[in-house]
């Protein structure tokens, strides 16, 4: 067990106990007092905009089990989570483990051309796709010879805004990728090749299990971001069709800055709270790794 | 001192990161004293009128922000105008975009005096500042006498914003397409009925695909329903005003109209295009069912687009009403502002209301007709083909209220839903009526429908 270095000088201490003061009052004010107001709201009809403020008990909990609209945007978000998680984390580990290969040259300018789309800003991207999705002049229907109008057809207008955030998200996940292959010890590789092993022998049994904190991190950290996505839903569709692309955190936004039910938002939003530690959870025990 | 240089310099950061943009705001331009009461100009208005020659606030400097969200150039020429009058008043005009601009109002308003004494105001979201608002000190009889929409915004017997001008619907059509079809002004359609008949001969189709729609109402589905059940007599809420009725016969048939036009008579397309205000611009589209601020749309985007307007064609003669309209607003004034500041505030108020070649100003900006009695006549104005296409039934619109957003927001979703996702029209509605009414047991709404002339015919 490392052995605590003591700190040296009476400089470091302070600035130890600033850091962590500065820390602890940055976290109370803006994470925990307003989860816990929310939380208190989320039993209130409340509009801190004209002062409304009246307790109304577990209404707000009922409302939201009573309505569709959160019923089709829970599952839509469900979707929307295990669809995109799935690709990020499919794609983004094929292309790390091309690009790691011996039999790839140029890998900066594969990596960096995987990885401009993440460093691209969401709202331009999004705008960028909504053009691309136009049924009159977009390039998609051009390109494919299809007459679709994506973003106003029920059946289309959620994966095409999936397709738009996997092409988004897709090289954070190959740079990870990238990293944690790197760590793998070349000792393991030369070891199976003298035992035979093939590629996917390899692959199933060296590099997965070598990996795993990586695909937990990837995982884990998609499924919160995930959970929250609204931005492409607001640029690209507004919900619609109807509420065929309305997700939870969407829902939140639309009762809270439209129509300004700040405490039944609140109380959609405890709910994807819970859902994010639950899911998370599951996550952790799925891929058999603890905090 | 070395070693504790850098925690020093990093307290310093953090410190001055926590407080922000903190700090003291530029000292306040004011005015100088004003010692003239007389001022040598004339009396303005009919019945409000406005007397110039006088002393505000005694001629002690006074200074008033007024929060606006759009047109500060046109508003700022208002403040000035006055400031010419009274020099010792100073209105910093304080311009927000629209997005933010109704979460920072209230927020602003809560703070009284150091809330903005003037702010724009747009009826959808008078329950969020009504509180913070001060009355208007004009008797009610001289705001009704010269402005025809003011006794719609009484409230307890007091005025708190009137509509200097309003806006609604009309159908604007294409004039080279109009003509090369072999239509003239003959054929402007009066009934919906001659409308698609109009429409077909505007409709171009090529090996199947549509190439010129007729009649484009993608995007402003909701915005027709909000309108056409009052064509029928059918209005938006029951008596009581607080309960929605969108599943009335004037609804189903509205819906029914608007779907079968696309599905039956082919005159438009529900893919053609995801925005008809773009299409129409583009020359895509052969009429469009628009609202007022479209005129200035189609200057600043499409001047080369050749157009014409009509009034909204009718499901008979002599409706109950054409259309709903709905009011641009006078300022506000807020109610927890200085004794000095709400002084100037009322006679800004009062000069704002009074005069008629400010309230002609900001029809022609905002292309809305005039609330303005004395106005209505006014060739200027009546040349603007946005308002001359509604200025003659101007009586027989119809304004709802002051609605939450919940009633536009699901109607919207459930004509995508009708349209776009072929849900059965009377238990979308239905559905759609629940959720409104739900939302609608949450706020202090109440419709103004009540107040309409024809209503309880």
């Amino acid at each position: 067990m490392l052995k605590r270095r003591p700190l040296q000088s009476r400089s470091e201490v302070i600035l130890r106990n600033i850091v962590v003061i500065f820390l602890t009052v940055y976290m109370t004010i803006f994470l925990l007092v307003p989860i816990v107001m929310a939380f208190a709201g989320s039993f209130h009809l409340w509009n801190p905009l004209n002062g409304t403020y009246e307790w109304i008990g577990l209404d707000n909990y009922i409302r939201m089990f009573r309505y569709p609209t959160f019923w089709t945007a829970m599952s839509n978000t469900l979707i929307f989570c295990a669809v995109v998680v799935t690709f990020r984390v499919v794609l983004g580990l094929s292309l790390a483990y091309a690009i790691v290969s011996r039999l790839t040259v140029h890998k900066t300018f594969f990596r960096t051309v995987f990885y401009m789309p993440t460093v691209t800003p969401l709202v331009a991207v999004a705008f960028v796709w909504k053009i691309m999705y136009n049924p009159q002049f977009g390039l998609i229907d051009q390109i494919l010879g299809l007459d679709i109008n994506w973003l106003y057809d029920s059946v289309f207008a959620l994966p095409a805004v999936m397709v738009m955030t996997v092409w988004k998200d897709f090289g954070y996940a190959v740079i990870l990728f990238m990293s944690g292959l790197l760590s793998v010890p070349s000792d393991y590789y030369e070891a199976s090749n003298i035992d035979g092993a093939n590629a996917w022998q390899t692959f199933r049994y060296i590099t997965l299990p070598m990996i795993r904190p990586t695909m937990v991190f990837v995982v884990i950290t998609s499924l919160i971001s995930y959970l929250q996505a609204y931005v492409p839903v607001m640029v690209m569709t507004e919900g619609g069709p109807g509420t065929a692309t309305y997700l939870s955190s969407y829902l939140v936004y639309d009762q809270a800055f439209v129509k300004y039910n700040f405490g039944y938002a609140s109380a959609i939003a405890f709910f994807i709270l819970i859902l994010t530690a639950v899911l998370t959870a599951l996550s952790f025990k799925v891929t058999g790794e603890r905090g | 001192m070395k070693k504790r240089f850098p925690a020093v310099l990093t307290a310093a950061v953090l410190l001055l990161s926590m407080t922000g943009c903190g700090g003291e705001e530029a000292a306040l331009q004011e005015g100088v004293r004003d010692t003239n009461p007389d001022k040598g100009l004339a009396v303005m208005g009919n019945h409000v009128t406005y007397d110039p020659n006088h002393l505000v606030n005694g001629g002690e400097p006074v200074t008033l922000d007024w929060w606006l969200w759009d047109a500060p150039d046109l508003f700022g020429s208002i403040a000035r105008e006055y400031q010419e009058m009274h020099p010792n008043v100073t209105i910093r005009i304080i311009n927000n975009p629209w997005d933010g601009y109704w979460t920072k109002l209230p927020l602003a308003l809560q703070k009284e005096e150091k809330g903005p004494t003037l702010f724009n105001v747009h009826n959808s979201y008078q329950h969020l500042i009504l509180p913070y608002m001060a009355p208007y000190e004009i008797p009610m009889e001289d705001l009704t006498a010269d402005y025809f929409t003011a006794a719609s915004h009484e409230i307890d017997g007091a005025i708190y914003y009137t509509d200097f001008g309003v806006m609604t619907g009309a159908i604007y059509y294409n004039k080279d397409m109009w003509e090369a079809a072999g239509l003239t002004d003959e054929d402007i359609p009066e009934t919906w009925e001659e409308f698609r008949e109009i429409a077909k001969q505007l409709t171009i189709w090529e090996d199947g695909k549509l190439v010129q729609a007729g009649f484009n109402y993608n995007g402003e589905m909701h915005t027709l329903l909000l309108g056409l059940p009052y064509q029928l007599g059918d209005t938006l809420f029951l008596e009581d005003g607080k309960t929605a009725d969108l599943t009335s016969d004037g609804m189903v048939w509205a819906v029914q109209m608007l779907k079968d036009m696309y599905d039956t008579d082919r005159i438009g397309d529900k893919d053609f295009g995801t925005d008809s205000s773009q299409s129409f611009g583009q020359g895509q589209s052969a009429m469009v069912y628009k609202w007022g601020h479209f005129y200035g749309y189609m200057g600043t985007n499409y001047p080369d687009i050749r157009y014409g307007t009509f009034e909204i064609p009718t499901a008979e003669p002599d409706p109950f009403a054409y259309d709903r309209y709905n009011g641009e607003a006078t300022p506000g004034i807020n109610k927890n502002a200085s004794p000095e500041q709400l002084e100037a505030a009322q006679d800004f108020i009062r000069f704002y209301l009074a005069n008629t070649r400010v309230q002609k100003e900001l029809c022609m900006y905002y292309s809305l007709f005039p609330a303005n009695n004395q106005l209505r006549e006014d060739e200027a104005l009546q040349e603007n083909p946005a308002i001359h296409a509604v200025s003659e039934h101007i009586e027989d619109y119809i304004w709802p209220g002051a609605m939450p957003s919940t009633m536009e927001e699901n109607l919207k979703i459930a004509g995508q839903d009708i349209l776009y996702n072929n849900k059965d029209i009377r238990k979308t509605l239905q559905t759609t009526e629940d959720i409104v009414n739900v939302d609608l047991a949450n706020t202090d709404f109440t419709s103004s429908e009540h107040l309409y002339d024809k209503y309880g015919e």
